[in-house]
């Protein structure tokens, strides 16, 4: 009888190991992506205040001089009338039918005049939206009890601000603060010591430049009015910018416009930029906070690309390599003395180019497909920010829209998969790995109809990018009084 | 930290890794196949191309991306049935070395 040998055994063994082996492996892979997918370790910009999620090694990117070109005469804007906050409800207060433009002070009538287009989509956000936005809320706005309570309570912590000039507020107390600036070792471990503090402020990235005067609005209404005639001088102690920004929370983010929020990263980002002026003045140097939602003295995005923050998209948001466009942030202005950071150039300016994700999805067409323009002596993307401000109002839940920024393809969790995107896109000068990620993005990840974004009333479907999470969806926690369609 | 993103989970990676490409030996040496170090590294390409397309398509599942896990699962996961058939028909070439050993 021929004897079995132990070989053959050893050999099947082996082979059958090897198949198991290999059926565990793969989906061992599977299971470690789904987790990856959901990780909350992935909502980047919440889970450490070490600065550890400013991981984006920007050296390698670095420029001399910013994105933005200048390709003609400058001029500061105005804010009385330029930025839509504070034009709005001046507008809004003043109005008259009968009277037409001669109920509007000087300051304004002079805006509308020059800039009749503006006029008429306010005056549509007034008796066409408004309305309609009141009556469809009666109707289906008890979806977003939740949403709308998350918001709020995101908002409630709002310090003070100013309601003096520069001079005034922005140095250490005249009787208990410092009396002389410390002696300061060097403005490169300034620097270091700024960044560290900002992350541990609760900052997820940090960024310091010089500041270019040409970004301090002309007539900043903090402090000064909406009356004042005289321009702003720019106060000699802003020599410094310090940009701090927090994200907003993902979940939410993706099921914009109507479940998602600005309001929680404002918060945060002003808490970190107050907290920053108050470490400033402690040191006794003069500094100054200027924070999202109107608290601002000057225009934000550019000093983001000059801090090395990020670059300029086509939606006017400002790209950052580590939480794409879902970065909401603050301004300290300083005259404490530090090692200033570069521009970067990762690539947005040609992926924004040929993307137009942001242009096709906006509701409103507010973001141009077209190619940059002369605006106010920059190259640029035009926005037309009352297009923008009027959807605002065109979808129910929480104010705004934010729907730019969630489907930017640069808006994504840190994962390894859109981490590697990220890369691959940074790193190629051909353009072929743009145009395929454009496509890809465009066929993965599917979006409603743009005319579902908006209510009932106005043609739409209050339809959102992505599904509300499930702590959002008021249905599952709330008993409602009556049905809503 | 899950177990997914442990240190632990790619260790025992590791070792799945190590005993699928013993298995795998043994099993082509049994059909007459050897391995040979391009062999291998096409091998070791396919496995990287696949582990890739699984991650995708877990990573979609696991953001609620649906249509991209479909479209991964489509796309990708055909060019890796496709290459599969093409490295398994590069893999039973005839080494030129051990063919002229054998004449």
């Amino acid at each position: 009888m021929k004897k079995k040998t132990f070989n053959f055994h050893r050999r099947q063994f082996l082979k059958a190991t090897g198949a198991a082996s290999a059926v565990l492996g793969g989906t061992g892979i599977g299971l470690f992506g789904i987790r990856s997918g959901k990780d909350p370790m992935t909502y980047s910009g919440t889970e450490s205040l070490q600065g550890m999620t400013q991981n984006f090694n920007r050296s390698k990117y670095e420029v001399d001089t910013p994105t933005y070109k200048k390709v003609g005469e400058t001029s500061r804007i105005d804010a009385r009338t330029e930025v839509i906050f504070a034009r709005m409800p001046r507008f809004g207060q003043q109005w008259d039918d009968e009277k037409g433009l001669d109920s509007l002070d000087p300051i304004l009538k002079k805006y509308y005049q020059d800039h009749p287009e503006d006029l008429e989509l306010d005056l549509h956000l007034r008796k066409e939206i408004f309305p309609k936005m009141r009556q469809d809320k009666k109707k289906y706005g008890d979806e977003f009890i939740l949403a709308e309570a998350w918001s709020n309570a995101m908002g409630a912590v709002w310090p003070r601000g100013y309601n003096k000039p520069p001079e005034e507020t922005d140095f250490p107390h005249p009787k208990y603060g410092r009396k002389q600036p410390l002696e300061l070792e060097s403005p490169e471990m300034t620097a270091k010591l700024i960044k560290k503090m900002g992350h541990e402020f609760g900052s997820t990235l940090v960024g310091i430049c010089k500041l270019n005067p040409e970004w301090v609005y002309k007539h900043p209404m903090r402090g000064r009015g909406f009356d004042t005639e005289a321009p702003l001088d720019v106060p000699s102690h802003w020599e410094y910018a310090i940009v701090v920004g927090t994200p907003m929370e993902w979940d939410a983010f993706y099921a914009n416009p109507n479940y998602g929020t600005s309001h929680d990263s404002y918060a945060k980002s002003r808490i970190v930029a107050y907290r920053m002026a108050a470490f400033i003045k402690e040191l006794g140097y003069a500094a100054r906070a200027h924070t999202p939602g109107t608290d601002y003295d000057l225009v934000v995005p550019p000093i983001l690309i000059d801090a090395g923050i990020g670059e300029q998209g086509r939606h006017s948001v400002v790209i950052t390599p580590e939480l794409g466009s879902n970065f909401r942030p603050a301004i300290i202005t300083t005259n404490i003395p530090m090692a200033v950071d570069k521009p970067i150039d990762f690539g947005v300016q040609d992926f924004c180019k040929t993307c137009k994700i942001c242009a096709e999805q906006c509701p409103s067409g507010a973001i141009t497909m077209g190619d940059k323009e002369n605006i106010k002596g920059y190259k640029r993307y035009a926005l037309n920010v009352s297009k923008c401000h009027n959807f605002w109002y065109s979808n129910l839940g929480n104010i705004g829209c934010r729907l730019c920024v969630a489907v930017c393809p640069y808006s994504r969790k840190s994962n390894w998969l859109h981490k590697t995107a990220l890369q691959v896109t940074a790193n190629d000068p051909t353009g072929i790995t743009h145009s395929t990620l454009t496509e890809m993005q465009k066929r993965f990840y599917p979006a409603p109809d743009v005319k579902d974004y908006y209510i009932p009333s106005l043609g739409g479907k209050n339809a959102s990018y992505r599904k509300p999470p499930w702590w959002l969806r008021t249905r599952d926690f709330i008993k409602l009084k009556k049905e809503q369609s | 930290m899950s177990f997914f993103n442990s240190g632990t989970f790619w260790f025992i990676e590791g070792i799945l890794c190590c005993l699928a490409a013993t298995g795998f030996k043994y099993w082509m040496e049994d059909r007459g196949v050897k391995l040979t170090w391009w062999k291998w590294g096409l091998v070791t390409l396919w496995i990287a191309f696949t582990g890739f397309v699984l991650a995708f398509i877990g990573v979609s599942i696991g953001e609620n991306e649906m249509q991209a896990a479909q479209m991964a699962a489509l796309i990708f996961g055909l060019i890796a049935v496709i290459a599969a058939v093409i490295v398994w028909r590069l893999l039973h070439l005839k080494d030129k070395n051990t063919a002229n050993s054998k004449t």
